[in-house]
């Protein structure tokens, strides 16, 4: 039985698992962002020529680490913990 | 309850704020009522507890519901048939000093039974700066006059004194007359059409149906929190304020059939007007809840049960006396709506059942322009941009978030013409359109907002001034979801074009910035002017993006960049669409750009 | 036209069917019915031609060689927008303001003309999809300012690369051009007309300045391109129609309703797409008005509800008002338009509980026609108002609009009960009487807001009652309103056709400036002149002179810090003395007062003239209809028989007379509970309510 978490995360077997491609990243009803790829990159421009962001802001995407499908993203600055967000398993 | 009765009743209690809202336009004839919608009505039990909030800015309904019970404690044992009372405390309920209460008790034969309350934004409250957002103001003290609660009018008279004293403290005092006069002539509606349906019902009926739309209220909420998964979802906003960087943190936790917003972690208040106090901070993550989870559902005391609110004091989400708040409504209480928007989204997208129903986003920076100053025809203007209403929607799972399409917490504003402004500021746009690149980025894209530039035209003084207090050019905080970017942000440039040299007569018609000639100066917080050849450019944020933006259908990629939302430089770099120079997509280099994109992705080291 | 010319026609074309009205002095209406045939509308009206000259014994050719006017109502251009079928439209307009259209001024064009349900949830709305493709828009660089002055020339080079660029690469059939403040300079919009004619002869123009004068760019650029996307159409089809009937033999004037309540000669109106929108509304208006001529009532408030739509017009003084923002589909236009304001609740209304709290609900889905209620037995599965009507013995299953459909009762019954009734706990009559209860206190509730909006008191007023379902509500939810009477027209069944008939040539010409008061007379008067020159000059040519023409001014005044306008008439002599705009404004203040409230006048910052009207009325001859001579009350002639129907008095069925309209005579009295049924419709009178036919043969029911 798989079970929707987010757009591109499903629940199934006990894990947190990516929709697309059924990697493991996490055990369900845990934060999945440490499994998955961070991709990180200047704010200023991130989306074209509108994105006049500070030189220290943040675009984060997390990515699953087997197929790359983007899973989520966050304005951060450095250091900002990850927004961990938990569905109860 | 006989449901005969129970629907008639229901609809008519409706109506009944209906009415009071179109009262409350009519009198007051003011522009931002009557375009941007920044009005309240509602109608509250015997209690102060909400029955029937209206559609307007959301986050007073439950404010005014504060406001009702502060005046119930204040004035106990002495409210009397006919009495109004004026409240704009933002310590007490108020969110600031601009947005007054005006809280009226509705009596049936003597007997206490119900109130109504309404707001609007006043013209001028006697702050440092004028028309309500008073970014200058180190404190409450300066942020004009604040009651706690006072009688204006009792027993059906106008306390003369009171009211002249109010009107001896604010700029253009006709104008806040015309303000307060309406919010009187609402509440007067909103007591006659309640007395005329007890008078046909019975109060006990009333009271009854009364009773029941709460509970059916909180019913029907507890029971789709039910159906929504348990979990915590996480959001975080920046506000930047002259180099000064503000957050607030929420974690969202679900559990059974109720709803805790946590806003622990978040910044300490600031010494700027961003903060809000805590009954603000309360309408502020209702003002996105109303419409996103309770769209089928009345908005009323049943659905502000199940939901619990932590924040912690001195923050900027529930700051200490004397901290300014002046400008809460597009600061901190914006910021609250923005966070609570997104993780209701990411809630509502980890269920089957309710994914359509989440949104990324919308418009989550207000920029509050105020310009003032002598305009053509020798009177004095003052007067918001009115673009600030326009917005932008976040992408949802279904479709694209609707360009420049207004925003969740207000939900039918409306900007003015250029016509219009034209005509009643000395001003002459140079040009309004959509902002290219502003909408976030995913499979289903943000909407776009705009961009617009103004220079001084036939200004007996040579321009104008304005106020602007416009945190969030350093960061976007229309945030996206399920992996779809955050919209553009704000941005405000003062351009110099005196200093160019030369005539520029090119630059007369300039239709962009990259155009106009002149130092261009990033101006945010503070009084500014506009005179001579100066030019303000004002460009506002995008909604947030949904999903993975290399899941876009190619086409719609192509057919954004021909309608100059994206750029082509976007297209490739974001969304992985490489087009032929006819503008189709070249199916083979996006194939290829995309895998490239994705395997880009993987070769990044781990997170942690 | 011949001597023998004697009739009026007035041939109405709905969405369904096309009513033709032939009237003719000293005899009996004759009416005429067909079904509407979209897209070729024409065909629908000379059927409907021919069966009203059948009804009279005549051939079509016969009746229309005897007619003098012919007067037309349609809704080819509504049909146009609302099916998506119009012309391949493109828009020019002032350079960095591209995207005014579609912007629509921010979230204004995702909620207009949407419920209050829908606007409470705006993840799931939309704006409508623009009818000018976003690709076929371009600007041209000019530059007017908010006095008119041209800052900018236009560009004539690129403004033809542009237009070139739209008819080449775009394929566009017509153009919208709408310039920053064209209302009050409209030079560039005239030169790029000229520039379009030379290089693209054939195409569909419209101006801005022209069609909407009007300050407020955006719906201004609406109103450019509706008239431009539905311009071909309405005028290919005016022109067909007057072929048609001049082929059948007709020589006289072909007059078409427009929007506003007024008529224009077929060839104006052809260029005029946009005036004809909701001319049929309108003309029921006009109808109601001059039916309250009749019987000297001033103040009206005029109910139509048929099987899917429920419209309110609002008539005070004799006078109507114009809708602020009116929209078709969800396109805002700025062109005069009656207000009429409609919802979503007619006999097709779906009655429902509320699944989570079994609360019941009237509307707004709808059955429609098809498959229509359950009674109807053409598969409708949903219970709806109508079927609720019939369980309460309101309808009579066996004589359903004469007859010509037999209600199924047992289906309906069945239906409701499993449905409705049931899940209330109660008896099918009783539960369904409780949804008539709503559905009447949901209508009261919507006319009482549409009376505050205008700051008006509905205890001042008359109710008509028009349409196939509203006779059997009014009586109720008029007694709820306090009006003073409801009234059920003799005409209700061909009421839109008897407004068109009613109604007299008008041209509405305005000019938009802004001038402070007080000004000098001849400002205003300066304004008016070249109004009042146009509109002579086109009341003449249409054989309009002397007391058969009248113009009548108006303007639309504001105090200067606020943003409502009050169309004001003036109401001394014109061309106006110093006098007379001290009247004017005296006028002005008082309606404002009167609109929006006492004390919501803001007096110091001054007051500003913005927009100056002239309506110019070409007078035209009216059929006489004769008041009966009253007859003894005693009603019992028309009474056909008793059955139950439901009496709130007792709270359960109980039986009661019941009458047939036809043999009523005028002065007679029914007393209520009765039910009056009509060829048409159905009249409820409810307990202790009476009724009586009054002498134009009007059903009166007396409640103040
Ligand atoms: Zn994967």
């Amino acid at each position: 039985m798989s079970r929707r978490l987010s757009e591109g995360l499903v629940q199934e077997d006990g894990r947190v698992r990516c929709r697309a491609c059924g990697h493991d990243l996490a055990q369900a009803g845990t934060p999945w962002k440490a499994a998955a790829r961070l991709v990180e990159r200047p704010m200023k421009g991130a989306g074209g020529k509108a994105y006049s962001a500070g030189a220290a802001v943040r675009l984060r995407q997390f990515c699953c680490p087997n197929c790359g499908a983007l899973l989520d993203t966050e304005t951060a600055l450095a250091g900002d913990p990850f927004l961990d967000d938990v569905v109860g398993a | 309850m006989d449901p005969i009765t129970f629907s008639i009743i229901r609809h008519r209690l409706f109506r009944v704020v209906e009415e009071a809202v179109i009262t409350l336009k009519h009198v007051s004839g003011s522009a931002i009522t009557n375009e941007g919608h920044d009005l309240m009505v509602s109608l509250y039990r015997a209690d102060g507890s909400l029955l029937m909030g209206g559609v307007g800015f959301l986050h007073h309904l439950t404010s005014a519901a504060e406001a009702c019970k502060a005046v119930i404690r204040r004035f106990s044992g002495r409210i009397e048939e006919g009495d109004v009372y004026l409240l704009n405390d933002p310590y007490t309920a108020a969110l600031h000093t601009s947005d007054i209460y005006l809280i009226a008790p509705i009596h049936h034969e003597g007997r206490l039974v119900a109130w109504s309350a309404c707001f609007v934004h006043v013209y001028d409250i006697g702050a440092m700066n004028p028309g309500g957002f008073s970014p200058e103001s180190p404190d409450i003290y300066t942020e004009g006059f604040s009651s706690p609660g006072i009688r204006l009018v009792e027993r059906g008279v106008l306390r003369q004194d009171v009211f002249d004293t109010l009107l001896n403290m604010v700029r253009s005092p006709e104008m806040v007359a015309l303000d307060l006069r309406s919010m009187i002539a609402c509440n007067n509606v909103a007591k006659d059409r309640m007395l005329a349906l007890i008078h046909k019902y019975g109060v006990a009926t009333v009271d009854e149906a009364c009773a029941e739309l709460i509970g059916q209220s909180e019913r029907l909420l507890r029971k789709r929190l039910g159906e929504l998964p348990d979990g915590t979802w996480r959001s975080r906003q920046f506000m930047d304020v002259k180099g000064e960087v503000h957050r607030v943190e929420l974690a969202m936790t679900k559990a059974g059939d109720s709803l805790v917003f946590d806003f622990t972690g978040s910044s300490p208040q600031s010494r700027h007007a961003i903060n809000c106090t805590q009954w603000a901070s309360l309408g502020g993550l209702f003002a996105p809840l109303f419409p996103l989870l309770c769209y089928d559902i009345t908005w009323n005391e049943g659905v502000i049960k199940p939901i619990t609110m932590i924040a912690p004091e001195g923050t900027v989400v529930n700051c200490r006396r004397p901290a300014p708040v002046s400008v809460a409504t597009v600061g901190a209480i914006q910021s609250v709506n923005n966070a609570a928007c997104a993780t209701i989204g990411k809630m509502l997208s980890a269920s089957e059942l309710y994914a359509d129903e989440a949104t990324a986003v919308w418009h989550a920076n207000h920029f509050a322009i105020f310009m003032f100053g002598r305009n053509q025809r020798g009177g004095q203007s003052i007067g918001i941009l009115t673009e600030t209403f326009a917005g932008a929607g976040g992408a949802r799972s279904f479709a694209d978030g609707i360009d420049v399409g207004g925003e969740i917490p207000n939900p039918i504003s409306r900007m003015a013409n250029v016509e219009t402004m034209e005509a009643a500021f000395p001003i002459r746009y140079l040009f309004r359109r959509r902002m290219i690149d502003s909408g976030g980025p995913g499979r289903h894209r943000g909407g776009a907002g705009c961009e617009l530039a103004i220079t001084p035209h036939d200004a007996p003084d040579g321009g104008l001034h304005y106020v602007v207090s416009g945190k969030g050019a350093e960061f976007p905080m229309s945030d996206g979801l399920n992996g779809g970017y955050p919209g553009a942000p704000n941005s405000y440039i003062w351009v110099h074009q005196d200093e160019a040299g030369g005539d520029n007569r090119d630059a007369r018609f300039a239709k962009a910035l990259d155009e106009l000639p002149g130092r261009k100066e990033p101006v945010t917080w503070g009084v500014f002017p506009l005179m001579g050849k100066d030019a303000l450019y004002v460009r506002w944020n995008g909604g947030g993006g949904y999903g993975d933006p290399l899941e876009r259908e190619p086409a719609r990629v192509a057919a954004d960049v021909h309608a100059n939302l994206v750029s082509a430089e976007a297209a490739q770099a974001v969304y992985g669409v490489v087009l032929q120079a006819d503008g189709r997509v070249d199916e083979g280099a996006t194939a290829e750009r995309r895998k490239t994109l994705r395997r880009g992705r993987l070769l990044t080291e781990a997170a942690e | 036209m011949g001597e023998r010319a004697r009739y009026i026609v007035a041939s109405d074309v709905g969405g369904t069917c096309t009513d033709t009205v032939v009237f003719a002095a000293g005899e009996p209406i004759h009416l005429g019915k067909a079904l509407s045939t979209p897209p070729h509308f024409a065909d629908g009206v000379l059927d409907s031609l021919d069966v009203a000259a059948r009804a009279m014994g005549l051939a079509c050719t016969a009746l229309l060689v005897e007619t003098a006017l012919f007067v037309h109502g349609s809704t080819v251009v509504d049909n146009a927008i609302l099916t998506r079928s119009g012309a391949r439209t493109g828009l020019l307009t002032t350079e960095g303001f591209e995207d005014t259209l579609l912007i629509t001024r921010g979230a204004y064009g995702r909620w207009s003309g949407l419920s209050e349900d829908r606007i409470k949830h705006p993840v799931k709305t939309d704006r409508a999809t623009p009818l000018v493709d976003p690709a076929a828009i371009k600007g041209v660089a000019e530059r007017v300012d908010y006095k008119g002055a041209v800052l900018r020339e236009l560009e004539e080079t690129s403004a033809e690369e542009a237009i070139r660029f739209l008819i080449e690469e775009r394929g566009v059939e017509a153009l919208a051009v709408s310039l920053l403040w064209s209302f009050y300079n409209p030079v560039h919009e005239r030169k790029l007309r000229a520039l379009i004619e030379r290089v693209a002869p054939g195409v569909y123009v419209t101006l801005s300045s022209e069609v909407a004068p009007v300050p407020g760019e955006y719906e201004r650029s609406s109103t450019t391109v509706i008239n431009a996307y539905a311009g071909a159409i309405s005028r290919d089809y005016l022109q067909s129609l007057e072929s048609k009937l001049g082929a059948a033999g007709y020589r006289g004037p072909v007059m078409v309703m427009q929007g506003y309540g007024g008529l224009l000669p077929a060839r104006e109106a052809a260029n005029l797409a946009v005036g004809m929108i909701e001319s049929g509304p309108a003309a029921g208006v006009i109808g109601a008005r001059y039916l309250g001529r009749l019987m000297r009532d001033a103040d009206i408030i005029a109910c139509d509800m048929g099987g899917t739509t429920f419209k309110v017009g609002v008539i005070q003084g004799g006078a109507f008002g114009y809708a602020r923002e009116p929209l078709v589909d969800r396109y805002h236009y700025a062109a005069p338009k009656i207000e009429v304001v409609s919802i979503g609740a007619g006999g097709g209304s779906i009655v429902a509980l509320d699944p989570e709290t079994k609360v019941p609900r009237v509307g707004p889905q709808s059955a429609g026609a098809s498959p229509g209620p359950v009674c109807y037995g053409r598969g409708g599965t949903e219970p709806t108002l109508t079927d609720v009507m019939t369980l309460i013995g309101y309808m009579d299953a066996d004589h359903f609009l004469d007859g010509s459909i037999k209600l199924d009762l047992s289906a309906a019954r069945r239906v409701f009960d499993e449905k409705i009734a049931r899940p209330l706990g109660r008896s099918v009559e009783a539960a369904a009487f409780g949804i008539y209860r709503i559905a009447a206190a949901q209508i009261t509730d919507l006319i009482h807001e549409i009376t505050v909006e205008r700051g008006l008191d509905p205890r001042d007023f008359v109710l008509h009652s028009f349409g196939g379902t509203c006779a059997l509500l009014s009586a109720t939810f008029g007694r709820e309103l306090n009006v003073r009477k409801v009234i059920v027209p003799y005409t209700a069944s061909v009421h839109c056709a008897f407004g068109l008939v009613s109604a007299d040539i008008v041209h509405e010409y305005t000019h938009a400036a802004v001038l402070p008061v007080p000004s000098p007379p001849e400002a205003v008067n300066d304004l008016f002149a070249p109004m009042v020159e146009r509109a002579l000059g086109t009341l003449h040519r249409e054989g309009f002179a002397g007391d058969r023409l009248s113009l009548d001014w108006s303007i639309d005044l504001r105090y200067s810090r606020q943003v409502h306008e009050v169309t004001t008439t003036v109401r001394a002599e014109t061309p106006l003395d110093a006098s007379g705009l001290v009247r004017l404004v005296d006028d002005f203040e008082a309606l404002y007062e009167r609109k929006y409230g006492a004390g919501s006048a803001y007096r110091e910052a001054g007051i500003e003239m913005t927009l100056f009207r002239l309506t110019a009325r070409g007078l035209m001859a009216r059929p006489t209809i004769e008041p009966a001579s009253l007859n003894s009350p005693d009603s019992s002639g028309a009474r056909i028989g008793r059955r139950a129907v439901y009496s709130e008095a007792k709270d359960a069925m109980a039986p009661a007379d019941i009458y047939d309209f036809t043999r009523l005579v005028p002065g007679n009295l029914v007393a209520g509970p009765a039910v009056i049924h009509t060829p048409i419709t159905t009249i409820v009178v409810p307990d202790a309510q009476t009724a009586r036919m009054d002498a134009l043969r009007n059903i009166v029911i007396e409640l103040g």
